[in-house]
């Protein structure tokens, strides 16, 4: 391997890595059980984690809910209302350059980045395990030109992968997403390929292929259950990044078109009126800071949570 | 050492050949017949094909690859169709630009991200200490086109402290001008980075502070702030180097954005027009050189991890 | 820890949105430092230019760069179309209208020292209806041309086909400025228009990039020297940007200012706002020979359901006047009695029916910016929303400036024109409601002509055609008349208003002429 291996082999998320993934036989599932439990009661006690977890909570809901909450419809115009401060009656964060409600669009965009940001990192893992299970399991060549393949993908900062995929695409929404997950799987595929490769060593895997259990099986029903553990922490995290990923290319103009209320194209579009509106930009711009900032407080917890032994 | 070196160099290429194989694929794929962008619509049908074998697209496609990829391994990536212009040439006149704001950044990370790191690691718990690593934490999460957006609105267009934009004022040449025109651009794109080299550098620094020797010295009554400076902390900038490394990636990827933001013109900017100019070989230009440059940059990183740090066994994979 | 980071983060988050959200105006303090103690002018436009070749040139942004370097033969007064001499010292018409005898101004000579003659004028007629397609004015302005001739060195003796009423407008356009063969010669038809000599009342000195174009005062000019010594054209895309430039003092004159910080300048003493009406109109172009816009019900219902009104009175915010034809007010022969659309959605929507077009999607193109487009992206959104509101969904598609022209007045036939649905804006060249009639209109200027809308009507034909070929004003004028009420009621373009041309500028700084037609002239041009 020609790149590195930082000690963090995730993307976005160079921070150190989750720990040594705790691999349980099936026969112990009642420790294990207990073992989320446990973890779940140190999330609790972690405060700044349970606030984390009420905003991200609370920012899903509202995308849920956002038709009947939103005050007004995203793309309903009043051009005679243009530019209108933050307290305005009627329009509590002020509109923006077409009239449209600030607050309403803010709503309305938090139900397309969560929905990104969740279905590319979904995307992303499904073929990044899939990806990872397969190398790891069947080890040899298919490794290695999987290996291979996942290593070229890393060569690219991600960014420029997102754009290299969207030219051919062509600029949207869907193709952004599609482009940030493609981004996304080399870093799933590579977590779990490394977790298969030992995990495969062990007694109780070694003891299946003895007993001459079928491939699929053993993968599904032996494997994946104990590579899970570590990348959810990484999914959780990376829904953040692939939120922020989305909204930089649609600020770029090659995720999501106008009229769509999306954070970033609002930050683009409000970035014209400055010097007179700030909030038009600047609060879409906020929105995305928060939601990550609390999906990494909410990792870091979870992180915390899951593995005592790393808080010292 | 220098086998080492030279197996990492090799190893090299096949990623290169990777990297350079997807760029071509992709750009494959990109929707428009070359020769009639290239002609226009009202060519005839047997100038176009004239034309088409004239750029060998007749071929079948591994000897087009062939072929391209010969070009640029001289030096030609072709022609730029809006600008009219080969987009090697483009490209030149741009690096520099780019170069300039993201060592500049790098710089700034890497200096201000050890120092607080160091700080943090050796005074951990303390005021200080919490105070930065949350700072660090925030840092980590501020989406890089809205912090430059933040700084330049507060302190280019309310404040008037700096440049909103442009890399030069009109007319104006010289370092200084320059320098002025960085600060807020090289501020934006530095900070993600220097949050990460933060946090790296106080748990590199915490973990070679518990190891043996550096016990040893302290029972041998060495001052804390010896072991600090001399040993504790040469031996945890050893592993800041890679995180310093896989940071560069980090970094230009902010950057294609915080181009556009301040009108940068560096190849961010280049390649984001080339989109919107609908000018491919601009786009696969710019991003077979961006690419390149982050798996060279790596390597080198990868060529001092192994430099500094003599546990490394060079025969290991 | 947890908590102090909370503590951070509220604080942080507080902080940003006090700062966001703290009043309005940014100008505060008064003081401009200006890096141009030197004595010359900076100007700042939108756009880039495309090329410095007159002859090239259809956008304004690049006519406002290149104008200065050159001459033509008449040239327009200060502030109308109305012609007066330029390299022509005098000009004699026949009685049948069809030769015009142009004596030239003696002893000018082009930058690069060689002489301008009646050989030059010839070269560049012949340079310009070469047939090459960067030369796309060409046709229009000289296709009634049959022949020119230089009987001696000082005499250019143009014949025409038939009698053209406004040909003396059309020595003086622009486009039709005089280059030096020498130098054009050498360069060759692509690398002129970075290397441009003329005999302008500037000279060429450099061209960098996308950042500036710097010229020099001709101290051999022929006519008035500018005050100035050199004039810098600096191009700033981002409209801030060219504001925070003007704060800053590092350009003087920022051109196309977005209408929503005019106000904050206006209450400013350092600055002046600077505003001339242009014979101009901002429209949308539909291709008429296509589904969707090949029926004249989508194009009217597309006119009904748009708001023009709220546009000029909320977007424009004074830039605009509203527009109820076709052709700029201030043209001769133009007439408000034609077909009239008001804003009624209802009627779209009843119209769309009618068509039975009521699920209609386009993509609906917008320029990132460029001369006399005035704010593409507000006036994008506004338009999209009003036809959401009739049903029609508007999908945007942005193009750079000058991929967007290339796209616009591409050589496509009709039915490979991708773009169906475009913003455009047209300046008048002349003046002559043929400019814009004929031009836009005629269905022999189809692209790579500017007949974008492919619009073809045999009747409107009939009109514009007579009307230019007769040279009696009293007979064209009525004829005018008519075709502007058949195109009114055909719609190929939907008209939405007339551009007042604004800048701001340093206070002190005077007489920086503003052209109705869109350039500027800074020869009289003072700095403080």
């Amino acid at each position: 391997m020609a790149l590195p291996d930082v000690d963090n082999p995730r993307f976005l998320v160079p921070i150190e890595p989750v720990g040594e993934p705790v691999f349980t036989d099936p026969a112990d599932e009642i420790e294990s059980h207990s073992l989320w439990r446990d973890a779940f009661k140190r999330l609790l006690k972690d405060r700044l984690a349970v606030i984390s977890a009420i905003i991200i909570i609370a920012v899903i809901g509202i995308s849920i809910l956002a038709p009947v909450i939103a005050p007004y419809a995203p793309n309903e115009m009043d051009l005679a209302k243009r530019l209108q401060p933050i307290g305005t009656p009627g329009h509590i964060l002020g509109t923006d350059q077409a009239g449209r409600d600030i607050l309403s669009r803010l709503i309305w965009g938090g139900r397309i980045s969560v929905a990104i940001g969740v279905g590319a990192v979904a995307a992303a893992l499904v073929f990044g395990v899939l990806i990872g299970l397969i190398a790891g399991f069947y080890k040899g060549p298919i490794d290695t030109i999987a290996n291979f393949g996942l290593n070229i993908l890393m060569a690219f900062p991600y960014i420029l992968l997102a754009i290299s995929i969207i030219t051919a695409l062509g600029p949207g929404l869907t193709n952004a997403m599609i482009a940030i997950a493609i981004v996304g799987i080399p870093y799933y595929a590579r977590i779990v390929r490394g977790s298969v490769l030992s995990l495969r060593e062990q007694e109780f895997v070694q003891a299946e292929i003895a007993l001459g259990a079928s491939n699929w099986r053993i993968i599904f029903k032996h494997i994946l259950p104990n590579v899970l553990s570590p990348i959810i922490v990484a999914a959780t995290l990376d829904v953040g990044w692939m939120i922020v990923m989305a909204s930089g290319l649609s600020f770029l103009g090659l995720g999501a078109q106008p009229p769509t209320a999306e954070w970033g194209l609002m930050l683009s579009e409000g970035q014209k009126y400055i010097r007179n509106a700030p909030y038009v930009s600047l609060l879409p711009g906020l929105m995305i800071f928060i939601v990550v900032l609390a999906l990494n407080f909410l990792g870091d917890g979870l992180r915390d949570a899951l593995d005592p032994k790393l808080k010292q | 050492m220098l086998r080492y070196a030279i197996k990492r160099v090799l190893q090299l290429i096949p990623i290169l050949i990777g990297v350079s194989m997807l760029v071509f694929l992709i750009m494959q794929l990109t929707p428009g017949d070359p020769a009639k962008l290239i002609l226009g619509p009202r060519a005839s049908q047997e100038t176009l094909e004239a034309y088409r074998r004239e750029l060998g697209l007749h071929l079948p496609i591994w000897q087009q690859y062939l072929n391209w990829i010969g070009n640029v391994l001289r030096g030609n990536l072709g022609n730029s169709l809006h600008f009219k212009k080969p987009v090697t040439d483009l490209i030149m006149e741009r690096l520099a630009a780019t170069l300039i704001l993201s060592i500049a950044s790098m710089i700034l990370a890497t200096v201000f991200g050890v120092v607080t790191g160091v700080i943090s690691a050796t005074k951990q718990y303390s005021l200080a200490d919490r105070t930065m690593m949350t700072l660090a934490l925030i840092g980590f999460c501020l989406p890089v086109f809205w912090f430059g957006l933040l700084l330049q609105f507060v302190f280019s267009i309310r404040l008037g402290w700096f440049p909103a934009s442009g890399i030069n004022s009109p007319g104006v040449t010289g370092w200084q001008d320059m320098a002025w025109h960085l600060v807020l651009p090289s501020i934006a794109l530095a900070v993600g980075a220097m949050a990460t080299i933060a946090r790296m550098t106080r748990s590199s620094m915490l973990e070679v502070i518990r190891q043996d020797y550096i016990r040893t010295a302290r029972a041998k009554g060495v001052s804390w702030r010896e072991i600090s400076y001399n040993h504790a902390l040469r031996n945890a900038l050893i592993p800041v180097v890679t995180v310093v490394g896989s940071q560069f990636g980090y970094l230009l990827s902010g950057q294609i954005l915080l181009e556009v933001v301040f009108n940068w013109p560096g190849l961010g900017q280049l390649m984001v027009n080339g989109i919107m100019y609908r000018d491919f070989p601009l786009v696969q230009g710019t991003v077979l050189v961006v690419a390149a440059m982050y798996v060279v940059v790596n390597l080198i990183v990868d060529l001092l991890y192994g430099f500094l740090d003599p546990r490394i066994k060079y025969e290991e994979n | 820890m947890k908590k102090l980071a909370l503590l951070i983060m509220v604080l942080l988050i507080a902080g940003l949105l006090l700062v966001g959200c703290g009043s309005d105006d940014v100008t505060d303090d008064g003081t401009t430092t200006t890096t141009s103690g030197e004595n010359q002018l900076i100007i700042g436009i939108s756009s880039v230019p495309v090329s410095l070749d007159e002859q090239q040139i259809s956008d304004y942004n690049s006519d406002r760069v290149a104008s200065e370097l050159y001459d033509t033969l008449l040239r327009f007064t200060d502030d109308s179309t109305d012609v007066e001499p330029g390299l022509a010292t005098d000009w004699d018409v026949s009685e049948d209208g069809l030769t015009y005898t142009i004596t030239l101004r003696d002893g000018v000579k082009f930058h690069d020292g060689t002489d301008f003659d009646a050989d030059a004028v010839v070269y560049n007629f012949e340079r310009f209806t070469s047939g090459e397609p960067v030369f796309a004015y060409a046709d229009p302005i000289f296709d009634m041309v049959d022949s020119v001739s230089a009987p001696d060195e000082s005499t250019v003796v143009f014949k025409l086909k038939e009698p053209f009423a406004p040909f003396l407008a059309h020595l003086a356009m622009t486009q039709f400025s005089i280059v030096s063969p020498t130098a054009a010669e050498e360069s060759g038809i692509q690398d002129f228009g970075r290397n441009p000599v003329g005999t302008g009342p500037y000279k060429f000195v450099s061209w960098t990039g996308e950042t500036e174009v710097i010229m020099e005062r001709n101290d051999d000019y022929w006519g008035d020297k500018p005050n100035i010594d050199r004039l810098i054209y600096r191009f700033i895309t981002d409209d801030n940007t060219r504001l925070n430039e003007l704060e800053a003092g590092s350009i003087d004159i920022a051109v196309d200012p977005l209408p929503d910080s005019i106000a904050g300048f206006e209450a400013h003493s350092g600055f002046q706002i600077l505003q001339e009406p242009g014979l101009h109109t901002w429209y949308l172009s539909l291709n008429t020979q296509v589904p969707p816009f090949d029926k004249a019900e989508v194009r009217h219902a597309f006119y009904h359901a748009i708001d023009r009104e709220a546009i000029v009175d909320n977007i424009l915010l004074g830039t605009g006047v509203l527009a109820v034809n076709f052709l700029p007010p201030a043209t001769p022969g133009y007439t408000d009695d034609v077909p009239k659309y008001e804003f009624s959605p209802e009627k779209a929507k009843e119209l769309l029916a009618e068509a039975g077009e009521e699920n209609l999607t386009v993509d609906f193109w917008v320029p990132e910016g460029g001369s006399g487009m005035q704010s593409p992206d507000a006036m994008a959104t506004a338009i999209q929303g009003d036809l959401a509101n009739v049903g029609v969904t508007l999908n945007i598609k942005k193009l750079e400036w000058g991929a967007y022209l290339d796209q616009m007045f591409g050589d496509f036939p009709p039915e490979d024109q991708e773009m169906l649905l475009g913003q455009m804006s047209w300046i008048s060249d002349n003046g002559d409601p043929d400019n814009f009639l004929y031009f836009l209109c005629s269905n022999t200027q189809w692209p790579p002509n500017y007949n974008s809308a492919y619009y073809s009507n045999d009747d409107f034909e009939k009109l514009i055609i007579e009307a230019r070929f007769n040279p009696v004003w009293e007979e064209r004028e009525p004829l005018y008349k008519e075709a502007q009420q058949i195109l009114m009621g055909d719609l190929p373009y939907l008209p939405i208003d007339h551009e007042i041309i604004t800048a701001i500028g340093r206070e002190g700084i005077t007489g920086f002429v503003i052209h109705p037609r869109g350039f500027f002239r800074t020869t009289g041009v003072t700095v403080p």
